[in-house]
């Protein structure tokens, strides 16, 4: 079950990973299986971005008329003249729509599955080993998270992870990476990590308007 | 009314086979009509446990391919008349049956069998989705590990995207001695991250291992706990209320923690 294709937020936008040493039928078939999964929440508009050099045009229009059927734009770009472009937060919303919305997610998300969103996210059930949550906005997880969670994916350091249970393999806020310590606890409380001096902080948090 | 149960796991090796030719027979054993449908292929080893291997004529790519009816490839067992096996093939291609074509034979078994078990391939790929299409209701084997527990949780979440809501967990070769030393994930570790409900806890029983040498299940072995655990998800396979068992260990009762539901 190993993984050839990844998407991950970044400042340039939602990026798209491929293996290096992957085959383009694998890559294809990954992707394919990807976008049916329903549980990748994908807004309209949405553009995804891969290293120009990584397929041919060929390859590339294919993936392009495979991410169009799910009502995104793939876009090939040279990674290497964007890097020293930095871009200002406001910039980064502009292009990426429904940067502002909410998708609420009313069930446990299991190992595997991955939900990636332009706006924020709410779980209403446990993130599971080996499931990944990444979101431009916050993630609100009203259950335990023990996988991966990126918040604030497109660059938002103001973005934050709530959690009944933060017990993550790891938190990611913007460009800020957090591993969890080797042995976790189980926590008592609800808690919220955020970025303070330009570390992963954790603290317990009262959720508002939680009865 | 009849039921098709697929037997799954996601890890190879946790006791899918084992569950499947236990179920079977203890099904059996209470007079339901049963067929077990082997899609392992190539890796054929459910007709081994069951003493069936010199009995078999055709398999289930004969009949899918249409080459012979149902009634012919099925091997009756030896002892309970109303227990039957459909093998698999073990050199042909994995790819060889598809979905539509299992559901459309298993809505074929349906006007003549209680229950009808698929056991299944280890994994996510092709195989497992084609032993999932048929199913009613989806019964995932694991064991007290962190790897096994894994692929359960994996294997839960692809049921779930095949819209297969009637998920029941088996936790097999459970050590109790382990788990009270905390050197095992015991039902609550385990509940937390499944979530789903619990039929059966099955010791880790030597009587499994020198049962399936003689192709006779341990369900039908009055003296060994994993034979009682059988029996026991048997009966709650088939509606009954019946409380987990409580294991002997080194002159202590050892209480697994029930599970939430239960
Ligand atoms: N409860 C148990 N106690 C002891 N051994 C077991 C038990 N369940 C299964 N086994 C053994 O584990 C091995 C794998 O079981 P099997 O049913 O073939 O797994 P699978 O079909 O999932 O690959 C077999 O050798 C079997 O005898
Ligand atoms: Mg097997």
């Amino acid at each position: 079950m190993s993984e050839d294709v990844m998407f991950k937020g970044s400042r340039v936008g939602l990026q798209l990973i491929l293996n290096e040493t992957a085959d383009f039928g694998n890559i294809r078939d990954q992707l394919k299986k990807k976008l049916e999964s329903a549980l990748n929440f994908f807004s309209e508009g949405t553009i995804i971005k891969v290293a120009a050099n990584r397929l041919t045009k060929e390859q590339e229009a294919e993936l392009s008329l495979l991410f169009k059927r799910y009502g995104i734009t793939l876009q090939a770009v040279d990674f290497s003249l964007q890097k020293s472009i930095s871009r200002k937060q406001e910039e980064i919303e502009a292009e990426i729509p429904g940067i502002r919305e909410t998708t609420i997610i009313n069930k446990t998300v299991r190992g595997g599955q991955e939900i990636i969103c332009n706006g924020s996210i709410v779980i209403q059930g446990n993130v599971n080993p080996g499931a990944k949550i990444i979101a431009g906005g916050n993630i609100d997880i009203q259950g335990v998270c023990r996988g991966i969670v990126h918040a604030g994916a497109f660059g938002d350091s103001n973005a934050f992870v709530i959690a009944d249970h933060m017990m993550a393999m790891q938190i990611r806020i913007a460009e800020l990476v957090a591993r969890a310590p080797d042995h976790i606890e189980k926590t008592k409380c609800t808690e919220r990590a955020f970025i303070r001096d330009a570390m992963i902080v954790i603290e317990p948090v009262h959720r508002l308007g939680a009865g | 009314m009849s039921e098709v149960i697929v037997i799954t796991s996601g890890k190879g090796g946790v006791g899918k086979t084992t569950t499947t030719a236990n179920l079977g027979v203890g099904l059996a054993e209470r007079g339901k009509k049963v067929v077990l449908i082997d899609t392992d292929t190539g890796l054929r080893n459910l007709d081994l446990l069951l003493g069936l291997e010199n009995r078999i004529m055709y398999d289930l790519i004969d009949v899918t391919e249409g080459r012979v009816t149902y009634k012919k490839a099925l091997v009756r067992h030896k002892k309970y008349d109303t227990l039957y096996l459909l093998p698999t093939s073990q050199v042909k291609d994995k790819m060889a049956v598809n979905e539509e074509q299992l559901i459309a034979l298993c809505n074929e078994l349906r006007s003549e069998f209680d229950y009808i078990l698929i056991d299944c391939p280890a994994g996510i790929e092709q195989g497992f989705k084609t032993a999932i299409a048929a199913a009613d209701r989806a019964i995932v084997v694991t064991m007290p590990e962190i790897s096994a527990v894994r692929d359960a949780d994996k294997i839960i979440g692809e049921l779930g995207r095949a819209d297969k809501e009637d998920i029941e967990l088996i936790v097999n070769r459970i050590r109790p001695q382990m788990v009270r030393n905390g050197d095992m994930l015991d039902m609550d570790d385990i509940d937390e991250i499944l979530s789903i409900k619990c039929i059966g806890q099955v010791p880790d029983d030597e009587l499994v291992v020198t049962s399936t040498n003689r192709g006779d299940p341990v369900i039908t072995n009055r003296n060994s706990e994993a034979g009682q655990a059988y029996r026991n998800i048997v009966g709650r396979i088939c509606g009954e209320e019946i409380p987990f068992m409580e294991f002997l260990e080194d002159g202590f009762l050892v209480k697994l923690r029930r599970v939430f539901g239960w």
